[in-house]
């Protein structure tokens, strides 16, 4: 099979007007992305035109017949049930990377552990409003989760007891650095199917660069040797890399498939944009460097399903899978809505990465979100509230933008999003002619 | 235009309107619903879901079965569809007899206990999403006495294909055949008062001090003001009432508007005893 996968277009688009569709071409011709309700379709040249140079005419779109009534209007969610919690477990860390929103790891506070009280009353809110077939998650970060195992695994089990008890489904992930793990948590993780997400920032000298022991030591090697057992162990569990990437990763295609070939069960990388040092954040420079990279990644995995492999980098089947359902939402992720992040101490946050940040504090354990704080950061963060977001094509794709970088540093990336999802819904609709067994569903 | 425009991912084939289908052809701005509706009839859509057999859409009848299938061929002699993977499709109805009444098990036209046919998509939504393409145990319960139950296992077809219906569940017109055809059987069938949005049914009414009240059955012949003001109930069988062959052959004329609770006058040429 012959695809022309490079992009039919000379570059990445990079321009976010008109605000109301994205004109895009590949091999099998021309297509529009509708931003409302992120609708995808292919259309004749004549209407490409036309489309092109009506602009945000909402009558031309009228008269071709894609104009919808506003999927999305400028309303803010009320009452949401808790339905994710994130337990900094330990807001305490054995490294001390330097670019650490937690700071390496204490929050910028004294190093603290989560009491096992606090934890119990997280899991009890967790399920509080679940009902029976309804699914909840629990996630586990810090700091660094596995310095506080006793806490972890209690929290763990509780959560898989009341979920039998109440028939509610109950996911389970922790985000390790992976030095301390055992084939003891290997067992614990695969019983409870837990998804493993392990820090590696990329092949070893970038990785030691940037993650070292507190005493300065590398840690690649370690963790390698204490994430192997793991992986050879999954089944139930998943065992994946998430890759914060700096300036100091030389190639993401190299590094892709290095830990692809480890046996990874998903790669996805993530630019560094804000760090709390200020150190190794990405340039606009940088990140046009990286989209490139990122298209590159995107190629291979094109390449590798065209001969029927399974090629798993996340933010290619992430994207892909949004891009089918035609995924549009108000907001980046569930932060300050059903996902809180809880404090050592019992307090709720917008997410794992608000954690003892005053401006992201939602309530606590034991009264659950304070829906006053809660509308009202959720009335703020809304995508319509946002710019340039107003203006942008991939605003409902993107929801505005990781809500703690977007404080902290600003929009930076947005060109780089645009690109990436520009080369997504080409090689989405390259997959979708060529491939279109890859979106169905597998019940059969 | 519309034929250089293909809906490609999900969220555009759910909205898309194919050219010359009017805006109610979707269904987020149509009536459409499982009663069986205005613009289609999406019981019809359920008919299949069971490789082997084919169910009237508004009972769970075996109407048909595969004639390559000849261990299903008994299912053809008044079966109806009782019980998916042990969960019943049938209720028996309750409800209260008389006003403020206790919720009973209520009568059928014999006097026996009716079972109705549970909504299937949502007694059917879990047999999709988990069983699609997969044999699930399927009961049947003959309707002629003596009463004869068969249980077979039935391969579920995927209910979808991308975002629509798939094309093995319906060909094409059935989605609309069995539509109310408000104008016709279902002013007189049709007691949910739905029509619509409701249809006139207890009329030229007058209210006594005791809070009684008298009046016609809009569907009776002759609503005069000289004709007695006893409501006719419809056994199908009553002269008084209007019968299909009138609503077929001149309903405009029979049927008339309702204005302040009372009658439009007669127009020449409408039914008459």
């Amino acid at each position: 099979m012959l695809v022309q996968i490079q992009s039919a277009n000379p570059a990445p688009s990079l321009e976010h007007r008109p605000s109301n569709f994205h004109l895009f071409d590949t091999g099998f011709g021309h297509h529009v992305l509708m931003v409302n309700g992120s609708r995808i379709f292919s259309i004749g040249a004549d209407v490409a035109a036309q489309l092109g140079s009506a602009g945000d005419e909402i009558g031309v779109m009228q008269e071709l017949g894609i104009y919808a009534s506003p999927y999305i209007d400028d309303s803010v969610p009320s009452n949401l049930p808790v339905r994710s919690l994130s337990l900094a477990v330990a807001q305490k860390c054995n490294l001390a990377c330097t670019y650490c929103y937690a700071q390496q790891g204490d929050f910028g506070g004294a190093p603290k552990e989560m009491p096992v009280e606090v934890a119990d009353r997280s899991v009890d809110l967790l399920f509080s409003d679940a009902q029976a077939g309804e699914r909840v998650h629990l996630s586990f970060l810090g700091g660094e989760p596995l310095t506080s195992r006793t806490v972890l695994r209690r929290a763990t089990e509780r959560a898989a007891r009341i979920a039998a008890s109440k028939r509610v489904h109950v996911g389970f992930s922790i985000t390790t650095n992976g030095t301390l793990l055992t084939p003891e948590d290997g067992d614990f993780f695969e019983e409870h199917r837990f998804a493993v997400t392990v820090s590696l920032d990329g092949l070893e000298t970038a990785h030691n660069a940037l993650r070292p022991f507190k005493g300065g030591q590398p840690t690649f090697q370690r963790v390698l040797a204490r994430v192997e057992p793991l992986l050879k162990l999954q089944r139930r569990m998943q065992v994946s890399v998430r890759a914060t990437v700096t300036p100091l990763i030389r190639s993401l295609p190299e590094t892709l498939n290095a830990f692809v070939e480890l046996g990874f069960h998903s790669v996805g990388f993530s630019p560094l944009l804000s760090s709390s040092s200020g150190a190794d954040e990405m340039t606009k420079e940088e990140l046009r460097s990286m989209l490139k990279g990122m298209i590159a990644c995107g190629e291979e995995f094109e390449r590798r399903l065209y001969s029927g492999q399974r090629y798993p980098f996340l933010n290619m089947t992430n994207a892909l899978q949004q891009l089918h359902q035609g995924s549009h939402r108000p907001y980046p992720c569930g932060a300050g809505a059903g996902y809180f992040g809880v404090s050592a101490s019992g307090e709720l946050f917008a997410c794992h990465r608000f954690v003892e940040d005053p401006g992201g504090l939602l309530g606590d354990v034991d009264s659950g979100p304070d829906r006053s704080r809660q509308t009202a950061w959720l009335t703020e963060r809304h995508v319509h509230r946002q710019e340039p977001c107003q203006s942008c094509w991939a605003r409902y794709l993107c929801g505005g933008g990781c809500h703690h970088e977007v404080i902290s540093r600003g929009r930076p990336a947005c060109d780089y999003i645009r690109g990436w999802l520009d080369y997504c819904l080409q090689a989405y609709m390259r997959l979708l002619h060529e491939c279109p067994e890859y979106f169905r569903p597998c019940a059969t | 235009m519309n034929d250089k425009i293909e809906a490609k991912n999900l969220s555009a084939q759910l909205q898309f309107r194919a050219l010359g289908n009017p805006p109610s052809t979707l269904p987020n701005s149509a009536i459409s619903n499982c009663c069986p509706g205005l613009e289609m009839d999406f019981r019809n859509a359920w008919k299949r879901i069971f490789v082997g057999i084919e169910l009237h859409e508004s009972s769970n009848f075996v109407v048909k079965v595969d004639p390559s299938a000849p261990e299903l061929h008994e299912l053809a002699n008044n079966y109806q569809l009782m019980k998916v993977q042990g969960v019943p499709v049938m209720a028996t109805a309750t409800g209260p007899l008389i006003p403020d009444g206790p919720n009973v098990p209520l009568p059928d036209s014999d006097g026996d206990d009716a079972l109705i046919p549970l909504e299937w998509s949502n007694v059917l939504a879990g047999v999709i999403y988990n069983s699609a393409g997969k044999l699930v145990e399927c009961e049947f319960q003959s309707m002629d006495p003596p009463v004869r139950n068969l249980a077979f296992n039935l391969r579920v077809r995927n209910f979808f294909e991308n975002a629509v219906i798939a094309r093995d569940l319906l060909k094409p017109g059935e989605l609309t055949q069995s539509l109310c055809s408000p104008w016709q059987n279902d002013y007189r069938e049709c007691g949910c008062f739905y029509w619509a949005a409701s249809r006139p049914d207890y009329v030229n009414v007058e209210l006594s001090e005791d809070g009684n009240s008298i009046g016609h059955n809009w569907m009776q012949r002759d609503r005069t003001p000289e004709t007695a003001k006893v409501y006719v109930s419809d056994d199908f069988l009553d002269e008084r009432l209007l019968s299909y062959n009138d609503l077929f052959n001149g309903w405009e004329k029979a049927l008339r508007f309702v204005i302040g609770n009372e009658d439009e006058p007669p127009i020449d040429g409408g039914p008459k005893k």
